[in-house]
């Protein structure tokens, strides 16, 4: 018995490896190269020298751009995810309640932007909001405005486009959390005197909040580190640690100050991550 | 009375529909556009950009370059991915846990992050721009994403049937083959699906391991928008729609997609 | 005095009819239970009275008001779910207090009312728990006590028991049925189980298919069934294939038989002839042939502990006969007799089918 035990734990050990070793070849060693990277240095030249020591670290804390950009992620990060909470909300709980035979297909159409690369739908907000796209094309016919209004290359563009492809996640991480929300306590409140709006403050709302809380987490880390659509929207007007690092890495061939700056953000979405989760556990256990 | 959903949140949902999908919606017209220029609504129709788009060399080269991709990184996938998967579903203790942890664990790291500690380990094996090293940084990302997907499946199969494909003296060879691997092909097919799909579709590793001798579709899609504007990229954008819907709906056939996407 | 009175009610969900044609009158304090199998519309019922669906047809009225247009929140009906339904993110005491709050009753009058509610169900101390960290009886009388703080106009009461364990269930039966006398509350019963119903309500309606049966007290619906299906759904029977003889009379096996109630119209009956009001004679010679009494040999003998139950083949067919298991034994191939009064001799015309 005891025999077939460690040999199954061996067959089983041998099909784990593979897999293993490779992870720890393309995952492992190159995000401890990533710690490394940041303690190197960048001569006056840009070549990068190596060392030791905190000058990377400490030049990228001390440039007032830094802040700037945290501060432009964080707010896009919450504006997006705010927005993508209150417009997903309603179509998750309508897919949830649904007895609509298409509820499959409904399901399918809400996470469908998923399955559509990011280039595609970026693409499709520059037709929407662009000089001479569907907005600015209506605002225009109808005399509100006498010339385009700027929707895009700045911060609303990228925030709608953001929150739209945060959508799906968004919708996905409310419908798994709604189990807990029962319909027959939805009844049980209307039959003790609570009007709609009531049920949804007093029962619905409360009971999802686990949902919300789950949605919002995930959204804000993926919004955090969203690259595309920040850079395509953005068209170079907008400056968040995504676009910062990957210009450092690539433009500046800075290697030493994109992995620090990597590092710093990393850190960042891990301290909101644990901050916001030990301020709802108190709020919704 | 309070059937269903209920007129105000059907109405809501609708309106959320609208916004949701109005990107990939004006995409299809603009597609057809006879204009230079992005306009919405274009002032006429033609299907000058489809032609455009199958003479732009670099985006066919693209094309080509992430479809094989994507068919490499996903039969890689699954055949590192689908073993691991089952050691951990079947495998008890805390080694197999921790083991699964350890798989899981780069989902959790933004792609920006992975794709900058890609470039830097993968160029000075001169690897970067080139089909093996855009395949390893694909890799990262689809073969945890498979193995989460059918440690699911495999430790959701009933293992009554496997014990009782077993006391009527299959061997674990022949359980496996006539008993696991049938019931698990559904998992399977969305497993290799969502994979081609993932590697088809990544887009930041890609463009920081992109380079002149190797460009997938995405990043030629990024540097054509950055460059300029007119609805070349909407007829490409098409074609990709038309082309995983059809995928979107030979996999539902297969496996149901719903089943697979609502976990 | 009629307080809730439901006419001409159905439900139409597509082509089928949930609920077809209901018509039922309760008086005030009066406790009415809706039996019937799963899938007979007796939920479907109790939730177009609470306003939790919308009737396709007819009417509620409550004296005389007619109801059946307004949305749940304004009904002021006590509802008791099957699942109980309590809200997990409030304690015991905000779930009881919930309807409370809802009419605007001040904080001090609304702690006062919960407190004497608890006390009523004996929660008394449980009052800041939450819900998951009670028993499923607690559970139960705080689902009770929240319907009843309300002061309902009629307390409703899905399967309330069904998810009790047995013992707990006749406990918090009786329970239920003095809570409801001493309160005189007007009280809807929905529920598949017969001794629920017979133990708990002063008349029971037996449901099927969407329509009530028989509405009468529980011994009426009991002892005369008005149709086949209450003889069949309430208590157990043994079914006999009878025959009409050329005199109109109807025989079991050759052996004619006397019918109370009167013979219906038809040509093939059923005799259903309850198993405990069956008696059972031991007897040493052929007996001689008489009304209402079959000759029979026991087949075999099925011990229950108080009970037991003797299966006899007769030549009408095989009886079940149920009797107190002490005394003397019954054997398996002993000659017997059994016979049975008119009045137990319930007749339904054969189901054509």
């Amino acid at each position: 018995m005891n025999r077939t035990g460690s040999a199954n734990a061996f067959a089983g050990l041998l099909l784990v490896l593979p897999a293993a070793l490779l992870l720890t070849a393309l995952y492992v060693l190159p995000m401890l190269g990533l710690g490394r990277m940041a303690f190197n240095e960048t001569g006056p030249t840009g070549a990068m020298i190596p060392a030791l020591s905190l000058t990377t670290v400490l030049a990228l804390l001390e440039d007032s751009f830094t802040l700037e950009t945290t501060w432009n992620s964080l707010w896009l990060s919450f504006f997006s995810t705010v927005l993508a909470l209150l417009l997903g909300y309603p179509l998750a709980l309508f897919l949830f309640r649904t007895t609509s035979r298409f509820k499959a297909l409904l399901t399918v159409l809400a996470v469908a932007p998923m399955l559509v690369s990011g280039v595609v739908r970026v693409f499709g907000w520059l037709a929407l909001l662009g000089d001479r796209g569907l907005i600015n094309a209506t605002l225009m016919g109808l005399g509100v405005t006498s010339g385009p209004v700027r929707l895009v290359y700045n911060y609303i563009g990228v925030t709608l486009g953001l929150a739209e492809s945060l959508m799906p996640y968004m919708i996905l991480a409310l419908l798994s959390g709604f189990g807990r929300l029962d319909r027959a306590c939805e009844e049980a409140a209307s039959s003790l005197g609570a009007s709609p709006w009531r049920v949804f403050w007093r029962v619905t709302l409360p009971l999802s909040l686990p949902a919300v809380v789950m949605g919002t987490l995930l959204c804000f880390v993926l919004a955090m580190s969203a690259y595309i659509t920040p850079k395509l929207l953005g068209g170079g007007r907008v400056f968040l640690l995504a676009t910062e690092i990957f210009d450092q890495a690539v433009t500046n061939v800075n290697w030493p100050a994109a992995a620090a700056l990597a590092l710093y953000t990393l850190l960042l979405v891990m301290l909101f991550v644990s901050a916001y989760s030990a301020l709802t556990r108190r709020i919704a256990p | 009375m309070r059937e269903g959903a209920g007129p105000v949140l059907g109405g809501l949902a609708a309106a959320v529909y609208v916004l949701l999908l109005s990107p990939v919606i004006v995409v299809i017209f603009i597609s057809f556009s006879a204009d230079s220029f992005i306009v919405f609504p274009p002032s006429g129709y033609s299907l000058r950009w489809y032609e455009r788009l199958f003479a732009s060399e670099p985006l066919m080269r693209g094309l080509r370059l992430s479809l094989v991709l994507a068919a490499v990184v996903t039969a890689l996938s699954l055949l590192l991915g689908v073993p691991a998967a089952f050691a951990i579903a079947r495998g008890e203790g805390a080694l197999m846990r921790t083991f699964k942890a350890f798989f899981l664990a780069p989902l959790l790291l933004p792609t920006l992050v992975l794709g900058l500690a890609l470039l830097m380990a993968l160029q000075p094996w001169r690897l970067t721009a080139t089909l093996p090293g855009l395949a390893l940084g694909h890799l990262v990302v689809t073969l945890p994403f498979v193995i989460r997907l059918m440690v699911t499946t495999f430790s959701t199969l009933p293992d009554e049937v496997e014990a009782a494909a077993a006391s009527l003296g299959a061997s674990p060879v022949q359980v496996f083959r006539r008993v696991t691997l049938p019931l698990a092909l559904p998992g399977l097919g969305a497993s290799a699906f969502l994979a081609f799909l993932l590697s088809f579709d990544e887009t930041v590793i890609s463009l920081f391991l992109s380079g002149p001798r190797a460009s997938t579709l995405p990043v030629e899609m990024v540097r054509y928008v950055e460059g300029r504007t007119d609805p070349l990229i909407a007829a490409l954008s098409v074609l990709l729609i038309v082309g995983t819907l059809l995928i979107v709906l030979l996999v539902d056939r297969m496996a149901g997609l719903t089943r697979v996407v609502g976990r | 005095m009629v307080h809730l009175s439901l006419a001409n009610l159905s439900k139409r969900y597509g082509e089928t009819l949930a609920v077809a044609d209901l018509s039922l009158d309760v008086e005030k304090g009066e406790s009415v239970a809706l039996l019937g199998p799963s899938g007979c519309g007796k939920t479907t019922t109790l939730r177009m009275v609470a306003g939790l669906i919308a009737p396709s047809g007819g009417s509620i009225a409550l004296t005389g008001r007619d109801i059946s247009t307004l949305p749940a929140h304004r009904r002021n009906m006590g509802y008791v779910f099957q699942s109980y339904a309590l809200f997990p993110h409030l304690s015991v005491a905000a779930n009881v207090g919930f309807g409370l709050d809802e009419r605007g009753v001040g904080r001090a009058e609304r702690d006062r009312r919960v407190a004497q509610a608890l006390e009523q169900v004996r929660l008394v101390g449980l009052a800041e728990r939450k819900p998951r960290a009670l028993s499923g009886g607690q559970q139960q009388r705080v689902a009770l006590a929240r319907a009843l703080v309300i002061e309902p106009d009629v307390l409703l009461l899905d399967e309330s028991l069904s998810n009790l364990d047995a013992k707990l269930r006749d406990a918090m039966r009786i329970e239920i049925r003095d809570l409801q006398r001493s309160l005189g509350i007007t009280t809807l019963f929905v529920t598949h189980d017969q001794t629920e119903a017979l133990t708990l309500c002063d008349r029971v309606a037996v449901m099927n298919a969407g329509r009530i049966e028989q509405v009468s007290d529980p011994r009426t619906v009991y002892d005369q069934p008005a149709t086949r299906f209450v003889a069949d759904f309430v208590g157990r029977s043994c079914i006999l294939r009878a025959t009409r003889e050329t005199g109109g009379e109807l025989s079991l096996g050759g052996v004619p038989i006397t019918v109370a109630g009167g013979i219906p119209n038809g040509e093939a009956f059923d005799v259903f002839l309850r198993p405990q009001r069956i008696t059972l004679a031991a007897s040493d010679a052929v007996v001689a042939p008489a009304r209402n009494r079959l000759p029979g040999t026991i087949h075999g003998v099925v011990f229950i502990g108080d009970r037991q139950e003797v299966l006899i083949d007769t030549p009408a067919g095989r009886l079940m006969v149920e009797t107190a298991s002490g005394g003397v034994r019954p054997t398996t191939g002993d000659t017997v007799s059994v016979s049975w009064s008119a009045e137990d001799t319930l007749v339904f015309p054969v189901a054509s089918a």
